[in-house]
């Protein structure tokens, strides 16, 4: 196997699966972030061409994801008015492209912005924010239970949300740190001295919902969301926390996900969810999505020295966005303190 | 800690001067090349604001602790040695490496004043928190 392109070996699994003759045309890498190699191709057999995309796998993973997860929470939501992809094939064992991956339809017509871009959709703003916080009103208020991800997710207790999340992500710093990091850990301690309510509702939490995670047409539309990877069950109001955390707002501290303001996004949430949002669970888990971003930038840097240096996306969260999210901690325990 | 001075350079020449495999090329090489060039600009920050970012933390921390020395008995040793100490060597990873045992200190020192509680002293720690965060920081490009 060694010595074959990427391309030999996606078409020989393509026949090999379809059980037909495949011609790959078009195929490139594409940005996708660090956790998972991401290319665009088409695929001709029978004289049909499929757009599609592959993620796999890279040599050392950066999350620790579980693909399956990942894959069934794309199949989860697609088809339910909420942008998701089309899941196609899932290959946990590598096969020909010998480290696991999963093949899904691509969609056309639209691009993700940059988080950190100023004024990323401009006067379409209104209308993305109202699509976005919608579409992850939808996601929160589905029936978790019904769906494939619930087949591989296990449903916390809804007093037990907050505790499996914040002693995972307490853990990943415990273990990645490399530099001793006191804003971070007093912020945990203050989540574990002040736990949120239970949950209302276990649901599924896309667990990485922001601005950049999604594609859009440039003219107002939302075409897909992006990165289920961390898709998992849980308290709504973590993917809201997440979503609204400063990180995402492209440096407009008026509103939140470069998009509506605060208020407006938690209307267009219920609405579309049929739930209500906790004012004080969503507090819990606007400070946690900042933790659980530190820990993700920590990682990102150990894992740029682990790796040998050679991904400069590493570097850039371990660095910039680690030193940006320290601020962000920083403020909003200043706030707290002070309220 | 977040990667080195030194890392970053060293990484951007190895990611530079790699081939770049065929399938890499269009947007993800760009995307790539564009990465590089962030990391470029910050590196110039960082060598210019770094060394003068660490002195004023590691001053800050070591001034904090001059006014928790008669608070708390089990680590006032521990204090009172950190407080004498000055930075002597501006090298950053010597810099570094003082900063590490001050922030470890000052880890153990929040404990403490969490669970005395010292509603005073907790004011003045997250306050420290702020100057660190903000003395550290970084602007990209156009920001």
């Amino acid at each position: 196997m060694s010595g074959q392109s990427v391309v030999q070996r996606l078409t020989e699994y393509l026949s090999r699966v379809w059980a037909a003759p495949v011609i790959i045309e078009a195929f490139a890498r594409i940005p996708g972030g660090a956790s998972r190699e991401t290319y665009r191709f088409d695929a001709i057999v029978a004289g049909r061409r499929h757009p599609l995309i592959l993620r796999r796998d890279p040599p050392g993973s950066l999350i620790e994801t579980d693909r399956r997860s990942e894959f069934l929470a794309i199949r989860s939501f697609h088809g339910k008015d909420v942008a998701a992809p089309e899941a196609l094939i899932l290959e946990e064992e590598g096969a020909e492209l010998e480290r696991p991956f999963f093949i899904m339809g691509r969609i056309e017509g639209g691009h993700a912005s940059s988080p950190f871009a100023p004024n990323a959709y401009g006067v379409h703003a209104q209308a993305i924010g109202e699509q976005f916080f919608s579409m992850l009103g939808r996601i929160a208020g589905a029936d978790a239970a019904s769906l494939p991800i619930a087949t591989v997710a296990a449903a916390p207790e809804p007093d037990a949300c907050w505790r499996r999340e914040l002693d995972y992500w307490a853990n990943v710093i415990e273990t990645d740190q490399q530099h001793p990091q006191p804003i971070v850990w007093a912020a945990i301690r203050r989540l574990r001295r002040d736990p949120p309510p239970p949950a209302r509702k276990v649901c599924v939490v896309h667990g990485d919902y922001r601005s950049g995670n999604f594609m859009h047409d440039d003219a107002g539309k939302i075409v897909a969301i992006l990165d289920w990877e961390m898709a998992h069950l849980g308290d709504p109001h973590e993917d809201l926390g997440w979503a609204m955390n400063p990180l995402w707002n492209h440096f407009d501290d008026t509103c939140v996900a470069g998009t509506v303001s605060k208020a407006d996004a938690i209307g267009y949430w219920e609405r579309a969810s049929g739930l209500n949002v906790d004012p004080a669970a969503l507090a819990w888990w606007e400070l946690f999505a900042s933790v659980k971003g530190q820990a993700i930038w920590i990682s990102s840097a150990k894992e740029y020295r682990d790796s040998g240096l050679t991904e400069p996306i590493l570097a850039f969260s371990g660095w910039y966005t680690a030193r940006r999210q320290d601020e962000i901690l920083a403020d909003a325990l200043a706030a707290l303190e002070a309220a | 800690m977040t990667p080195t001075i030194p890392e970053i350079l060293a990484g951007n020449a190895a990611a530079l001067s790699s081939q770049a495999a065929r399938d890499d090329a269009g947007d993800y090489l760009a995307s790539r090349i564009g990465i590089l060039a962030t990391l470029s600009i910050l590196a110039i920050q960082e060598v210019e604001n770094g060394v003068a970012a660490r002195v004023a933390e590691n001053a800050a921390i070591r001034a904090l602790f001059g006014e928790a020395l008669a608070y708390d008995a089990e680590l006032l040793g521990r204090l009172k040695d950190a407080t004498a100490q000055t930075d002597h060597n501006l090298a950053l990873s010597a810099l570094d490496a003082a900063n590490a045992e001050l922030r470890r200190l000052l880890i153990a020192l929040h404990e403490k004043v969490e669970a005395a509680p010292d509603g005073a002293l907790e004011k003045k720690i997250l306050g420290l928190y702020v100057e660190m965060a903000r003395g550290r920081r970084l602007v990209l490009p156009g920001g």
